[in-house]
């Protein structure tokens, strides 16, 4: 019998702990037990508070920012005084990382019937990496642990910007990247009052300005003529393959002053340059630029030697000794 | 007069010559040839195959080289690159390929009628043009049916200028530079088989990078500028060509005036048969080649006596005489090429110093490809242009004889074909067969762009060469 209560009664606490933060001084329990031990032991101390269970289904995902004042009654009675940790998730092996996991899956539990956006058309936003965010909790969180709570967030993100509640927003901007890169906005490039498109391409380490003109298909380069600077019927070829892939070599001028790199880097960092012109002057031609490798990037580089190796990933010949 | 030693060959001339001594051993002071038996074979080592792992250096079955056939003999190879050839029977003969007959190469206005179309040359042209070494192995004869060129507006230009040299009997000289692979040197062509149609007598440098690079026997003269060098060997070679090009009209006109000769001449000999003889002996080929330009550029006289045509005088490659030559003096000294006598003469012709009284017309071309670097060259025809006024380094010396021979030479910029004259030579590229797709104004105007701006080199090589 003894065993029993003692059982229900630590049930008890641990969900007590939960809405009683910190440490409670004193208060009517039946067990009169210390869970903490005191120096001095002359005094009995008082159980904590009983806990009251209200009806509300989410009253867990309530956090209590104060401390609430404990009642005294009476004299505090210093043998019955315990130390009750912030919250249940103590004992585990991420007390943050549960409480944040538990919160959110509450905030989505009370909001999931509010309509959401159609899918891929949520905010982009850069959530904290895993890294920062162990850094702030100071916790071991794995990685398929992180993902639950951007599974999560993911899903709150999704909420109707116009109906989304202020506690959600609040608590996404807490797993919010400090600087978002999704928000800056590519600045247009417009034609300007001459009918010049300007823009910049690069590949490798190469940057090349372009600047497209309606003419009638003449090209140059660095003040040099194309067949001048590129030798390459290949590298000419790619230098304008925006205008050649979209048949409208023969209605633009280029003019172009390439720096860095290579010849071919050059020539494909001219490409993306004379696309990105291109579609300020006929926006339609995207797709088809698309479609024609005109409009990506190419993010690679010259790939860093490591030590130990003779190159970046080149291995010193195998010698017997 | 001349050394018996060449001073390039000095250095190795002082090399043993007995190469073969190598294989028998005999004494260093000893000038009887060894007739001792061979050494003994070396036991061992030599004999027995290699162990697996023997030696001390990596040998790899792709390191040793498999002699394949028999090994080129000397000069093959070369031979073989400047091989020229001017038909391709898998090309498609083009109908209807008007020719540049000699009634065309004179009517000026039915020369321009032909703008921007690829005109046959005849074959005595080719043949003259062949002799004079005036196609070049990269210039894409080799791709048709026949040589044909373009007629385009530089080269009606090019009919004007002769048609008013030859009527009004003055001297024209021409500097042509551009792009690589502008055509300027088919230009020279075009000007040269328009002259020959014409009846004129051509003559012609085909490389100047020969004259220039030592590797022609020189020997020096001492002239009233001082010393001077004169190149027998090739002389010769030049005579042959004049006298093989020129045979229909050289064999129509003789000798007019005694000359110094080393040889006794017959008084009235033909000039064909003249220049012949300096072509087939070097050693006479210099005081021929001499009495050869007394002989040309002699005025006609205006009733029945002396008749000389006009002179055309062309020359490839004039940035290699416009610097120091390879060749040296007897201090050990660069020559500069206009103190080559073949250069010092072509030189005179092209700054005027020499006239032709019979009219005529100098055409030098710059070659861009294996361009030498002569920065005088550079600032004068960037001066003659006219279009802007260069700045001379200061610090760097300038070729006064350079500046003094372009002192009131015209030059003219060779740039890309327009787009009509593109599509005409497209037009032939298709018939020929060499171009498969359809003409149309798209594929033009974007092959005359990726030609940079329709340098027809350029052209061929994007719609003919690469689209094989």
């Amino acid at each position: 019998m003894e065993s029993t209560a003692l059982r229900v009664g630590a049930v008890k606490r641990a969900v007590t702990c939960y809405h009683r933060p910190v440490v409670r001084q004193a208060g009517h329990f039946m067990q009169r037990r210390a869970f903490a031990s005191s120096t001095t032991t002359e005094d009995s101390f008082d159980a904590a508070e009983p806990i009251h269970f209200s009806s509300d289904r989410n009253q867990f995902s309530k956090r209590s920012t104060s401390v609430e004042a404990p009642q005294h009654r009476g004299r505090i009675d210093l043998a019955r005084l315990r130390v009750v940790p912030h919250s249940p998730s103590y004992f585990t092996s991420a007390p943050q990382y549960t409480d944040d996991l538990l919160h959110l899956s509450a905030l989505l539990r009370r909001h999931h019937l509010l309509p959401v956006l159609p899918p891929g058309q949520a905010p982009r936003v850069a959530w904290k990496t895993i890294d920062q965010y162990k850094t702030e909790t100071a916790e071991p969180v794995r990685v398929k642990e992180y993902s639950a709570i951007l599974t999560l967030l993911k899903r709150l993100n999704y909420i109707h910007p116009s109906l989304l509640p202020a506690e959600v927003l609040e608590t996404l901007q807490k797993y919010k990247r400090d600087v978002q890169p999704h928000l800056n906005q590519a600045k247009p490039i417009l034609v300007d009052e001459y009918g010049c498109a300007r823009a910049v391409g690069r590949r490798k380490s190469s940057n090349v300005r372009v600047t497209v003109v309606e003419g009638d298909g003449q090209c140059m380069i660095n003040g040099r003529s194309l067949t001048n600077y590129f030798g390459r019927l290949h590298d000419r070829e790619s230098a304008l393959w925006a205008l050649k892939s979209t048949e409208r070599l023969d209605k633009y001028n280029v003019w172009a002053v390439a720096s860095g790199g290579g010849t071919t880097g050059q020539a494909e960092a001219m490409t993306l340059g004379v696309a990105k012109a291109l579609m300020a002057h006929e926006p339609a031609l995207k797709p088809a630029l698309r479609r024609a490798g005109c409009v990506a990037r190419d993010p690679r580089r010259v790939e860093r030697k490591k030590p130990g190796k003779l190159k970046a990933r080149k291995m010193p010949a195998w010698v017997k000794r | 007069m001349s050394s018996p030693l060449c001073l390039r060959c000095l250095r190795r001339s002082l090399q043993p010559l007995d190469h073969h001594a190598a294989s028998v051993q005999r004494a260093a002071f000893s000038t009887t040839p060894a007739l001792g038996a061979l050494p003994p074979k070396k036991k061992g080592a030599a004999n027995t195959k290699p162990t697996m792992r023997g030696g001390s250096s990596l040998k790899l079955t792709k390191n040793t080289r498999v002699a394949s056939g028999r090994p080129p003999a000397p000069g093959e190879r070369k031979a073989l690159r400047k091989r020229v050839v001017l038909s391709n029977t898998n090309a498609i003969e083009v109908r209807h390929l008007q020719d540049l007959t000699k009634d065309l190469c004179k009517d000026v206005s039915a020369l321009t009628e032909a703008h921007g179309k690829v005109v046959g040359l005849e074959n005595e042209t080719v043949d003259a043009m062949r002799a004079l070494e005036a196609f070049k192995a990269t210039q894409g004869w080799n791709l048709f049916r026949r040589p044909a060129v373009l007629v385009r507006k530089e080269t009606i230009e090019m009919a004007e200028t002769l048609h008013d040299a030859q009527s009004k009997k003055k001297t024209v000289s021409k500097v042509l530079y551009g792009s690589r692979g502008s055509g300027k040197s088919v230009l020279q062509l075009q000007a040269m088989a328009l002259a020959q149609q014409r009846g004129w007598i051509v003559l012609h440098f085909p490389e100047a990078k020969e004259l220039t690079i030592g590797h022609a026997a020189y020997e020096p003269v001492i002239t009233e500028n001082g010393t001077e060098y004169i190149q027998p060997g090739y002389t010769a070679h030049l005579l042959g060509n004049f006298a093989r090009a020129n045979k229909a009209v050289l064999s129509k006109l003789h000798l007019s005036q005694q000359h110094k000769l080393p040889i006794p001449i017959q008084p009235d000999i033909t000039l064909d048969r003249f220049i012949e003889l300096g072509a087939n002996d070097p050693e006479i080929a210099w005081p021929i080649w001499s009495a050869m330009m007394i002989e040309l550029t002699a005025p006609s006289k205006s009733d029945k006596g002396l008749q000389r045509p006009p002179l055309f005088v062309g020359l490839d490659g004039l940035d290699h005489i416009m610097r120091d030559s390879a060749y040296l003096d007897m201090d050990a000294k660069p020559v500069h090429a206009h103190s080559l006598t073949l250069v010092r003469d072509f030189v005179g012709l092209l700054s005027g110093s020499t006239k032709l009284p019979n009219g005529g017309m100098v055409v030098a071309a710059v070659s861009e490809s294996n361009r030498a670097r002569a920065p005088t060259l550079d600032y004068c025809l960037e001066t003659n242009s006219g279009e802007s006024k260069p700045l001379w380094d200061p610090y760097m010396p300038q070729d006064d004889r350079v500046i003094s021979a372009f002192k009131n030479v015209p030059v003219q910029l060779i740039n890309g074909l327009s787009k009509d004259e593109a599509r005409g030579i497209m037009e032939y590229y298709a018939q020929s067969g060499m171009l498969r797709s359809t003409v149309t104004d798209l594929l033009v105007s974007e092959t005359w762009t990726l030609a940079g701006n329709g340098l027809i080199g350029e052209v061929e090589r994007g719609s003919v060469r690469m689209r094989m």
